[in-house]
């Protein structure tokens, strides 16, 4: 190989890698975990990236157990995967926490690839935070902040330096950051429902700076248990509406995904859809178990989301692939698109008959860990980090099912 | 190594202690424990790494001469500890 001037890196951070990924590459993936892990989820980037699942102790099976030098590592995985490798572009080497996959990538660096690191692994990926402005005028800011390995997005809305946080995600010292380096005070915090694929931040931020906590009551009874919610929250009804700084919020009641799921509508003009309309898909109705008699509600929610103006900009709490996303970054459209391009949303126009066999026939598996962050994100039960972090693995799955 | 005990019923030869070691490091000591054993003994790995649990059934299932026999949890001062009983195939 020929020398090089520049410092090669070798290692990605998780923002590092959203970067590229964000740019098209498509560098090569050598996932290292086991089997069952891999299955659940892997790195996926805004087209299908080549990705090999090798795990590292299918690779020490091969070893004499002597020799694990990072030299010994690197021969055992080019003999094992003879010519998959590419010579002319990056290996990202991936495992659960990055301890592993460093010593491979080491290993195959010794053997002349270009393999590098995913720092802190595929639970620092899930954890990692991007946060992009939606609006920057001098009267009001809108940012999307989302965990882009998870699909999960949150919004803090901010006015004459009062901001709120809609469905503040579980690490919510990110917006406590955020609020304090931009002169914010956080005077507010909303969740669009309870949330059953992620951990809401939603109570914990709100302790943390002083503001109050609004949930709508009727999802503030596990629907599965039938057991009412241990945390505090205020009431939020239909109409309800908020003011912050010189901008008004306010809330829709909207039941399908959830009985008590909240559409928020800022100015006429942005609306926080939270699990309803999605910008390629639309939310699934049976995470309490009740899809039959929940999708007509879903139906009579689309259908008064519906009767906004074109120009409404939907600025929802999901996104399925990195695809979604926009030149800017943003996953985000006009109520006018989506009525063109988005298939769930025009079944949602039609009959409700059609659309709840439309429903029906597209449903995801339920994850079964679901039922249990539900409890969570109504106090019933408290996990410690490790617990929330394995909770939490994995892409979310509140859309339906798409046929492409 | 540490002399003979039982869990679980199981006859146990040794003991390896991973606590506080991070992956790959509690397969990589118990391949070499095993090495030292006969065909037929058990070993017993203490691992601190909640990622070993699966790690471990993976293992044991893509190894020639590894049979998982039971894995617990115990929770030992608020740190939960996981243990891994393998036997060594002929």
């Amino acid at each position: 190989m020929s020398a090089r001037n520049v410092v090669t890196k070798t290692e990605w951070s998780p923002a590092d890698l959203y970067r590229r990924l964000e740019l098209g590459e498509q560098p090569f993936v050598l996932d290292v975990r086991n089997r069952d892990e891999f299955a659940n989820w892997k790195i996926e980037g805004r087209r299908e990236l080549p990705t090999v699942n090798l795990p590292y102790f299918e690779i020490l099976e091969e070893s004499d157990g002597q020799d694990l030098s990072p030299e010994a590592w690197g021969r055992l995985v080019r003999q094992r995967l003879d010519g998959q490798l590419p010579a002319d572009q990056p290996v990202l080497v991936v495992c659960a926490k990055g301890g592993t996959s460093a010593l491979v990538a080491e290993g195959l660096r010794t053997q002349g690839f270009d393999a590098v690191n995913l720092e802190g692994g595929t639970k620092a990926w899930g954890d990692h935070y991007e946060i992009r402005p939606v609006l920057e005028s001098p009267q009001l800011t809108i940012h999307q902040v989302s965990r882009p390995a998870r699909g999960c997005l949150s919004y803090v809305v901010a006015s004459d330096g009062q901001a709120v946080v809609i469905d503040a995600l579980r690490h919510v010292e990110r917006y406590e950051e955020f609020a304090r380096a931009r002169g914010l005070r956080i005077t507010l915090v909303l969740d669009t429902h309870a949330h059953a694929d992620h951990i809401s931040g939603g109570r914990a931020l709100a302790d943390r700076v002083g503001a109050p906590y609004y949930l709508h009551p009727y999802d503030a009874i596990h629907p599965i248990d039938v057991l009412p919610a241990t945390l505090s929250y205020r009431f939020l009804g239909d109409g309800q509406e908020f003011t912050i700084g010189s901008s008004r919020l306010q809330a829709l009641h909207i039941p399908g995904h959830t009985l008590g799921n909240v559409a928020y509508l800022l100015d006429g003009r942005f609306l926080f859809s939270g699990d309803s309309i999605f910008v390629e898909s639309i939310a699934r109705p049976d995470l309490g178990g009740r899809a039959d008699t929940w999708a007509p509600l879903h139906h009579r929610s689309l259908g008064r989301l519906l009767g906004l103006p074109d120009s409404t900009r939907v600025l929802p709490g999901h996104f399925s692939r990195l695809s979604e996303a926009g030149a800017d970054g943003l996953f985000a459209a006009t109520l006018g698109d989506l009525r063109r391009r988005n298939e769930g949303l025009r079944v949602a126009a039609g009959s409700e008959t059609e659309f709840v066999r439309y429903i029906l026939a597209s449903l995801p598996v339920f994850p079964p860990q679901y039922v249990d962050i539900k409890r969570v994100n109504v106090g019933l039960t408290v996990p410690d980090e490790e617990r929330s972090s394995e909770l939490e693995l994995g892409k979310n799955v509140c859309a339906l099912a798409q046929a492409h | 190594m540490s002399e003979m005990n039982t869990t679980d019923g199981i006859s146990v030869a040794s003991v390896l202690d991973a606590r506080g070691l991070a992956c790959p490091l509690p397969i990589v000591k118990a391949r070499q424990a095993l090495a030292a054993l006969a065909p037929g003994q058990v070993l017993k790995v203490l691992s601190t790494d909640r990622g070993s649990v699966k790690d471990f059934q993976g293992w044991a299932q893509t190894a020639k001469n590894v049979a998982l026999l039971a894995q617990t949890t115990e929770s030992e001062n608020g740190t939960q500890i996981y243990a891994h009983l393998v036997r060594k195939q002929a």
